[in-house]
């Protein structure tokens, strides 16, 4: 019986859903912090300024992807870098997705353990966690995009609901000045919003299933949504982090989009310790997230080494994943490994995908040449 | 070819599938029931509020003396400074029997400890009782002046900050007296002690004696990390009448004094941060004889402005209310608009009054409740940086504040 979860097409929406889902996910919770020390006030244009940085480095990877019909980068980046140069890319692609798959969960361990199960070690929580995901990736893709589809509706709507309710506290008084005096201090932090919108590389794998007669205009302007949707959710969540909390008080909280909605009094409930709330709604959030990235890195290697299937490559990479996110037992070596992150995301999406691009163009043209 | 492939072909994949299904089943059932880490409602104690007070603080008596010596551990690190005391609520359930039936009851008791760390001292009770303690209902924590004049604020709510178990809701308070005694309190309205102080405190929007719109734990966090004044709600105890009025502020965590009741509403003024607020005023034609006015509606600008080097702050406020109570007698006509107007000229003229005099208790302290300073960090950031460093002893001290008042009487009530 054929496989009805193979999925061979998908529409633009539905790539912008992918988008979507695949960018929100633990950062929204592990970011906030050091944007806000770093920008203060400023943050929400940095998060503003970080959409469309990054939303041109897509566009960017449209364009590229759009070159190759047919084809995911797996493919076609060794012919544009060459045999070697190729591996390379393809190894950096691919890194990427580990990097951010094993600080999300080494994130989600620690702030469940330390919010919701303080005597739990967070080896355990990342192990429930990590079976949850694997089981989810190592479905064929139709299943994963249906769970991402069902997720998009169910648990963003929710999210949000909760976190709205810290308005009862919101201050604007606290987000004065609006516009701050540090405007190059504010065009830098908008680098520092990678780790919110990162996960959108995945279109250089999911290229090649929207149907080919969607063309590069309707692409781009469908993931647009995606990134005008992004924008307005991490600017939400900036502003009523430093409307609540004022810019001082989020320096100090670890998590300060979490705690943001401690302070809430429900007027006629007994609904207290709301933050509790909030983490549960997230946990699926996270979930979509890891599961898509854990599938994008099984299937980059299915298609490097030329398997069949995505499954058993995917089992092989659990224990790494889970031996890497136990390797960072510390704030301090997540706040580096965050960095080396951004730097190896802000050089992938703005130095090897133009460079591919250039490459391709350079190239066509010289066949044409060659042909006349 | 691979596992799975192997396992999908092979004759006895149908078993080992379903073995292995069970196996993971059963597994997992086990560290997901939530059983292993349960903990009962009557396994625990709840801590309803927590007092701190100097370690030797009224330690007159004999028998208290004695009990000191058992309320104490040895310390490696550190000197007996505080004396943390919860109030931990003591539920007895109803019993059937009878005659002899009881009915349920709920009552309080109190337990110390003395140290330095107030986490070390938490962990010491634990040797007066048979259950843990559970924090997440903990509805205030009290804290003597004595204690909190030792080493400040910080080391002592350092703690209920940073433990995740503590709710950002918990109301701290500041007593002249001991703060053991307030958690001993019996209220006559048979409540919980620490049920009863958060529930006075609630009240603030119709009291604007006491500084209930910013008396939470998180917005006393949120103070500290922005380094504005603390304002934390004053209590007293007397014989068995307790009373919640008037304001004790902090500078940089270390305590600079109290503002009265009176300084306290002039302070809610600032930001209309009242509910409703009762401005009495001496009758227009009438002195000596009083006539009430109820706040119901309030709208407030500061606004900063700069004039070269000078700083200085209007007060734009338009208030609506009633006239609550008339004692004046037949010397006032509420019907007659004039007089009418007369009433709410005066009524503004006294919360001008009540303004400048709660603005010149924190200019005397060299204390900016907030509002002042935050405004001008607010809308004009570059004078700001410019006088930041020392704004509180320097700069606010000698700040003008223009107030302006507004006052429209809607309803004169029910009578003439």
């Amino acid at each position: 019986m054929a496989n009805l979860e193979v999925k061979k097409h998908m529409s633009a929406g539905q790539l912008a859903i992918v988008v979507f889902v695949t960018c929100i996910g633990a950062q929204i919770m592990l970011t906030p912090r050091g944007l806000i020390a770093e920008v203060k006030n400023g943050a929400w244009i940095s998060v503003l300024l970080g959409g469309m940085f990054f939303y041109t480095a897509t566009y960017f990877m449209l364009r590229l992807g759009k070159q190759y019909p047919d084809e995911t980068i797996v493919e076609y980046a060794p012919r544009i870098f060459g045999r070697i140069g190729g591996g390379i890319v393809i190894f950096w692609f691919n890194l990427l997705f580990y990097m951010q798959v094993i600080t999300i969960f080494y994130g989600v361990g620690r702030i469940i353990t330390f919010y919701m199960f303080d005597r739990t070690p967070p080896e355990v929580v990342v192990l429930a966690l990590l079976v949850v995901c694997t089981y989810c990736a190592l479905q064929d893709w139709g299943t994963i995009l249906r769970i991402q589809q069902f997720l998009f509706v169910i648990a963003y709507s929710i999210l949000i609901l909760v976190w709205l309710t810290s308005i009862l506290n919101f201050q604007p008084e606290n987000m004065l000045p609006l516009w701050p005096l540090d405007i190059k201090g504010v065009t830098l932090g908008s680098f520092t919003t990678w780790g919110m919108y990162s996960g959108y590389e995945c279109v250089l794998l999911l290229l090649p299933l929207v149907y080919r007669k969607v063309s590069l205009a309707k692409l781009a302007k469908t993931v647009g949504v995606a990134f005008v949707g992004l924008s307005i959710v991490f600017m939400l969540i900036i502003v009523l982090t430093i409307g609540v909390l004022t810019v001082e008080d989020a320096k100090n909280l670890p998590f300060p989009s979490l705690i943001v909605i401690r302070s809430v009094e429900l007027p006629g409930t007994f609904l207290e310790r709301l933050e509790n709330y909030l983490l549960v709604t997230w946990i699926p959030v996270v979930f979509d997230t890891l599961a898509a990235m854990m599938f994008f890195m099984a299937e980059v290697c299915m298609r490097q080494w030329r398997h069949a299937d995505h499954r058993p490559i995917l089992l092989m990479l659990v224990p790494i994943i889970y031996i890497g996110a136990m390797l960072i037992d510390t704030p301090q070596v997540n706040e580096i490994l965050g960095k080396f992150t951004m730097w190896l995301g802000l050089s992938f999406s703005f130095g090897v995908v133009p460079t591919a691009l250039l490459l391709t163009w350079w190239k066509k043209s010289k066949v044409g040449k060659d042909c006349g | 070819m691979d596992l799975l492939s192997y396992l999908g072909h092979s004759t006895i994949s149908k078993w080992c599938k379903v073995c292995l299904g069970c196996i993971f089943t059963i597994t997992i059932s086990m560290f997901i029931g939530g059983c292993w880490d349960q903990k009962e409602l009557q396994e625990r104690h709840f801590v309803l509020a927590v007092g701190i007070d100097k370690a030797d603080e009224g330690e007159d008596a004999k028998q208290e003396k004695d009990k000191k010596s058992l309320e104490s551990f040895i310390q490696p690190h550190g000197d007996k400074l505080y004396r943390l005391s919860f109030q931990i609520l003591q539920l007895t359930p109803a019993s059937s029997g009878g005659e002899g039936g009881r009915k349920a009851s709920v009552s309080t008791y109190v337990i110390s400890s003395t140290g330095e760390s107030m986490f070390e001292m938490l962990r010491d009770m634990l040797g007066q009782v048979s259950k843990g303690f559970w924090f997440e209902h903990i509805q205030a924590i009290v804290i003597s002046e004595e204690a909190v004049k030792q080493e400040g604020l910080q080391p002592i709510i350092d703690l209920f900050r940073r433990d995740t178990e503590m709710r950002w809701l918990i109301k701290p308070l500041i007593t002249s007296g001991k703060a053991k005694k307030l958690l001993e309190f019996k209220p006559p309205s048979g409540e919980p002690g620490g049920l009863f102080l958060a529930r006075s405190l609630h009240l603030y929007k119709k009291n604007p004696h006491m500084p209930g719109w910013n008396s939470g734990l998180g917005e006393t966090s949120q103070a500290i990390d922005n380094k504005k004044t603390v304002q934390i709600s004053r209590v007293e105890l007397e014989g068995d009448m307790i009373k919640l009025g008037g304001t004790a502020l902090f500078k940089e965590g270390k305590f600079v004094g109290y503002i009265d009741e009176y300084a306290t509403k002039g302070t809610a003024f600032f930001s209309a941060s009242e509910k409703s607020a009762i401005i009495t005023i001496e009758c227009p034609d009438h002195p000596g004889k009083i006539l009430a006015f109820e706040l119901f509606l309030h709208e407030t600008k500061l606004t900063p402005h700069i004039n070269g080097e000078e700083i200085y702050f209007t007060l734009d406020i338009r208030m609506k209310g009633n006239l609550g109570e008339n004692q004046c007698g037949d010397h006032f006509d509420a019907m007659d608009e004039e007089e009418l107007h007369k009433v709410e000229i005066l009524v503004a003229e006294e919360v001008k009054h009540n303004i400048l005099y709660a603005f010149h208790s924190y200019q005397h302290l060299q204390t900016d409740p907030g509002d002042f300073a935050g405004k001008l960090k607010a809308h004009q950031p570059l004078a700001w940086e410019r006088v930041k460093e020392h704004w509180n002893e320097e700069q606010f001290p000698n700040i003008s504040l223009i107030p302006s008042v507004n006052v429209i009487i809607e309803n004169i009530g029910g009578h003439k």
